[in-house]
């Protein structure tokens, strides 16, 4: 399978404009993977202010998406682009919803950290920075297939969520372990279980712009499709 | 944070130093026909203006007008004033000659003399009675190489400019018009005659033209305008609908008409 070249038209200010949206992306992927790093740190030293200074920064995440998608809905009007090109255009349009959408589930885990909601069980808090420094793996290796537009890599983020799903389902089983002992801090448990899952679904959110690299890269849709059948599409699209 | 460098301002919102062309109220009547009426714009400099329209709108006699190129119709009556550095072109002091060696233009189908390559770049400068040959030399290189036609002639000046392709006569042209280093350009459906990858090469041509001259094109290809206009001009029964940036022309054009125009939804 030949790798897509974007700066390869005639037009050269056509060129830098698909070359400045794909940075943008990354800009963006940069930026949230930073909103990541800020909330585990914040988690890991009861840093409120840190905590705080996330969930305002998101504010310039949601800029992003809409600046992002605006250059988008340009590049489809005046450029009418075909082919991979189209898919670029089209791909990314998704991937910066799904960054945004990251940052929410981000933004949600800080505001339970200002509150101090994961210092109540100290085993229950690292086992979710352990979770947190995974998706932060699996969000540098998406990025980083975005980047390449490596269909390989982004199969392997792709098989990285299972990693992440059974580490979820790790702190969830101790999570009930402790409310069958103690209902006192019912509310505490209830909102690290919501931390949790917003956590997890950033895994679920790499996946979907791991989807969209491959669409990208190969024109293969593979959402909605499991993880063998995807496999099986992309060994195929590498030998095409 | 800046991510793109592809906004830019409303020509309204311009200074008169970023403006080529102010045009104030022209209405052009040819042949008893009141072809343009009271269209008023301001072109901005060193940008890339499309004015797009049906057949007839008036388009081309909008175009005309910035170098009174309508004074060639009989019946011609032109009220209203176009402003270039200063001056309205449409004084009857203004001296023509002069504005169109500032005014250049280039044509649907490409319209090269009956002469060698060379003697088609230099023609303009030689009625304007420069015929140093070293002068004359430099001049023709260099209007070739801004029409980006250069490499593909130089080792043929001499040849006829007949033997060319469609799309290299077409620069041909460009680089006749350039080698009087006009201030601005006009095209007159420039790529219209041309196959899709010499309608791409001048409309690269053209992005690099503009960092020293203002152009001011009209096509019937309404992508063509979107794809590498600055600010778009929309005309209907010669009244001015809408001027504005072409992306915000082609993303949400404000009047309904323009709307209709360009989702063809027109009739």
């Amino acid at each position: 399978m030949a790798h897509i070249e974007f700066n390869t038209h005639i037009s050269g200010s056509f060129n830098r404009e698909l070359e400045d949206l794909r940075n943008a992306v990354l800009v963006m992927g940069g930026e949230i993977e930073q909103q990541l790093l800020n909330t585990l740190k914040a988690m890991q030293f009861n840093d409120a202010s840190l905590a705080e200074k996330v969930v305002i920064n998101d504010i310039k995440i949601n800029g992003l998406e809409v600046e992002i998608d605006q250059e988008c809905l340009r590049i489809l009007a005046t450029r009418n682009p075909t082919a991979s090109d189209l898919r670029l255009v089209v791909t990314v349009s998704k991937t910066i919803t799904d960054i945004e959408r990251m940052g929410d589930e981000i933004e949600r885990v800080a505001k339970l950290i200002t509150k101090g909601t994961f210092q109540i069980d100290e085993q229950i808090k690292l086992n979710t920075i352990a979770l947190g420094e995974e998706i932060v793996k699996m969000m540098q290796q998406t990025f980083d297939a975005y980047a390449r537009q490596d269909v390989s890599a982004a199969l392997k983020v792709y098989e990285h969520d299972t990693l992440i799903d059974a580490k979820y389902q790790h702190i969830v089983r101790l999570l009930k372990e402790r409310i069958q002992g103690d209902l006192t801090y019912l509310d505490e448990w209830l909102d690290i279980m919501s931390g949790l899952r917003a956590l997890e679904r950033i895994g679920d959110r790499c996946k979907n712009v791991c989807e969209y690299i491959i669409y990208l890269a190969g024109g293969q849709d593979v959402r909605h499709t499991n993880a063998k059948k995807i496999q099986k599409k992309i060994k195929a699209m590498i030998l095409s | 944070m800046k991510l793109f460098n592809t906004k830019r301002a409303s020509p309204n919102k311009l200074s008169a130093d970023q403006i080529a062309v102010d045009i104030d109220g022209l209405s052009v009547r040819l042949n008893q026909k009141k072809v343009l009426k009271k269209i008023s714009m301001r072109i901005p400099a060193f940008s890339i203006t499309s004015v797009i329209g049906q057949s007839g709108c008036g388009k081309t006699t909008l175009l005309n007008a910035m170098n009174r190129m309508n004074e060639i119709v009989p019946e011609h009556q032109t009220t209203g004033q176009i402003w270039m550095d200063g001056r309205d072109i449409n004084h009857r002091r203004e001296n023509v000659s002069r504005l169109r060696t500032n005014v250049g233009m280039v044509f649907q189908r490409p319209n090269p003399f009956p002469m060698s390559i060379y003697e088609n770049v230099c023609f303009g400068l030689k009625l304007q009675n420069k015929n140093n040959r070293r002068q004359l030399d430099d001049a023709v290189e260099r209007a070739l190489i801004n029409a980006a036609l250069w490499d593909e002639v130089k080792d043929r000046l001499h040849e006829p400019a007949g033997i060319l392709s469609g799309g290299q006569q077409q620069r041909l042209m460009i680089a006749r018009a350039l080698a009087l280093k006009p201030q601005i350009l006009l095209l007159d459906e420039p790529t219209s005659a041309l196959d899709p990858l010499a309608t791409l090469f001048i409309e690269e041509l053209m992005q690099s033209l503009k960092k020293h001259t203002t152009i001011v094109m009209v096509t019937h290809n309404m992508q063509q305008a979107a794809r590498i206009s600055d600010y778009t001009a929309f005309i209907h029964k010669g009244e001015l609908v809408e001027f504005t940036n072409s992306d915000k022309l082609f993303t949400n054009p404000k009047r309904k008409q323009t709307e209709d125009y360009i989702t063809g939804r027109y009739g």
